[in-house]
């Protein structure tokens, strides 16, 4: 068997976001699953996504686990398409305001952390959008 | 199944939170020796013993197991739970209900947790990471603060608050906790200290954070034909959870500045107990930072949404407040080992219901407390009671 969300990162090499949506109750729903959170049905598939949305909030940590830096800035996404996601922020945290506009970007993992098989796939980040 | 009376405490067992070099199994037996003086009863009356289980750092594995052997118990019942923050609480919740359905008549509940000997940069972060979606999440580096510091940044945003005012409910719980026999902390705060103090997360502080610790809590449950307590009869009057769909900040219809699982659990509990929100004399909710006090408050319908901060400041929330929320200083005042929490939680509800807490509220009748785990995703509430 192959892991449910390997197309996820398979296409996110290739700099496209994908999420899910659902054929039964029109959902649109992340971490992808092939049950929907929402209505049940199992009547779902794949969707691609711009990665635009705002800034839900948003943090800097200022410790960490060892593999990473102790100041890290850290938001929660919500997409125009839906759903709501963490990312790490590529901005200062003083630039930041609730309700900015971000796009997920796909961008290479860099940090000494075990992803276990995700480990040659690349990660993502938000980017604010600049007008 | 045969239904019997309602649960009692029989007794209660505790050391102080701090700092402690013996094992975890010296803190248990220590508790367990206390609570079954408190109780006046035997130590072969335990036919049943619930504990959250131990964390991955603790040496001691198959603690139960270990436990009942150095005990020379046979138990009807043994249980170790693992639902992170509300463990103690959802162990105390199964001895509850096992006396209620006959299956064992006096109940051992115990918690004990050593977080000083765990490397906080290391072991505790690896634990804390996984807690996340290790595919999704925990590549990004979370912590537990840095979740908590987005809903009070939420939080503060969606109703205008100012950051200051938010340190009055940290500086109302030290003071709490600080004149708590059984509290990690010997000096109180005030507003500049905890506004001061080192950021951990923006905008979180090092005093908004709840103190990890070491401690031990034993509680005896018994039913009340059993229960030979020199103290009035105290009964675990009702017991609510509720989960949602919900895993940290992921939460998909509503805000993260509201806490769902606290209200539904709290109103299966007070429901249960035949009891409505006004007759609850003292509440000690499980709640690890301010804003989430804040929430709770208005949660449990005590305030409008958005008010559980002027609540505080208006002096309600105090001991000498019309709803006086943590007189035991909480996790925030008094210190805080997860597991123990909640249980620390209970025993604050029964020494308001003797008559001998530390910061005593008059004429208690009723006790709500909770307990959470994750970012408030999963809620236990139980209500106790001194009327039979």
């Amino acid at each position: 068997m192959e892991p449910y969300t390997r197309p996820f990162w398979e296409s996110l090499r290739d700099g496209t976001f994908l999420i899910h949506a659902c054929e039964s109750c029109d959902e649109r729903f992340f971490p992808p699953s092939p049950i929907c959170p929402h209505c049940h049905s199992t009547d779902v598939d794949w969707s691609e996504t711009d990665g635009v949305g705002t800034l839900y909030s948003f943090t800097r940590t200022h410790a960490t686990a060892e593999p990473f830096d102790n100041e890290l800035v850290i938001g929660t996404v919500e997409l125009a398409d839906g759903p709501k996601l963490l990312a790490p922020i590529d901005a200062s945290y003083s630039s930041l305001e609730i309700g900015d506009d971000v796009r997920i970007m796909s961008r290479e993992y860099d940090v000494d952390y075990d992803r276990g098989w995700l480990d040659t796939y690349p990660f993502f980040v938000a980017r604010p959008v600049t007008n | 199944m045969t239904r019997t009376a309602a649960p009692t405490v029989a007794g209660i067992g505790t050391v102080p939170n701090g700092t402690y070099s013996i094992p975890e199994r010296d803190l248990a037996l220590r508790v367990v020796q206390e609570a079954l003086e408190d109780a006046s009863l035997e130590l072969s009356a335990v036919d049943g013993m619930y504990l959250p289980a131990p964390r991955p750092w603790t040496p001691q594995g198959f603690f139960s197991t270990y436990l009942l052997h150095l005990l020379g118990l046979d138990v009807d019942r043994s249980v170790e739970v693992s639902t992170g923050g509300t463990s103690g609480a959802n162990a105390f919740h199964s001895a509850v209900s096992d006396i209620r359905d006959g299956t064992v008549e006096t109940a051992l509940v115990l918690a004990v947790e050593r977080n000083s000997i765990v490397e906080t940069t290391g072991p505790y972060f690896d634990y804390i990471l996984k807690s996340f979606d290790t595919e999704f999440e925990s590549p990004i580096g979370m912590t537990v603060p840095a979740a908590y510091a987005q809903s009070m940044q939420r939080y503060l945003y969606e109703y205008g608050i100012a950051r200051r005012d938010l340190a009055d409910i940290v500086v109302k719980n030290r003071t709490n906790g600080v004149a708590n026999p059984d509290g990690l902390f010997d000096e109180s705060l005030s507003q500049d200290d905890v506004l001061d103090a080192r950021l951990i997360s923006d905008p979180i502080r090092l005093f908004d954070c709840p103190a990890p610790c070491d401690g031990a809590v034993a509680i005896l449950l018994t039913t009340a034909a059993n229960n030979e307590s020199d103290f009035p009869q105290i009964l675990v009057q009702g017991t609510g959870y509720h989960h949602t769909a919900s895993h940290f900040l992921r939460s998909r219809e509503t805000s993260i500045t509201e806490l769902p699982a606290v209200r539904t659990a709290v109103d299966t509990a007070t429901e249960r107990a035949g009891v409505s929100i006004p007759e609850i004399d003292v509440f000690e909710p499980y709640a690890p930072f301010p804003h989430i006090e804040a929430i709770v408050t208005e949660e449990l319908g005590l305030v409008e949404r958005g008010c559980g901060v002027t609540a505080c400041l208006e002096g309600q929330t105090a001991p000498d407040g019309p709803f006086p929320i943590s007189p035991s200083g909480g996790c925030l005042g008094r210190g805080h080992p997860p597991m123990v929490t909640p249980l620390l939680n209970y025993v604050a509800a029964v020494k308001q219901l003797r008559g001998t807490a530390s910061t005593q509220i008059p004429d208690v009748e009723r006790v709500l407390t909770t307990a959470e785990h994750g970012h408030v995703n999963g809620v236990t509430a139980t209500v106790f009671g001194t009327e039979v």
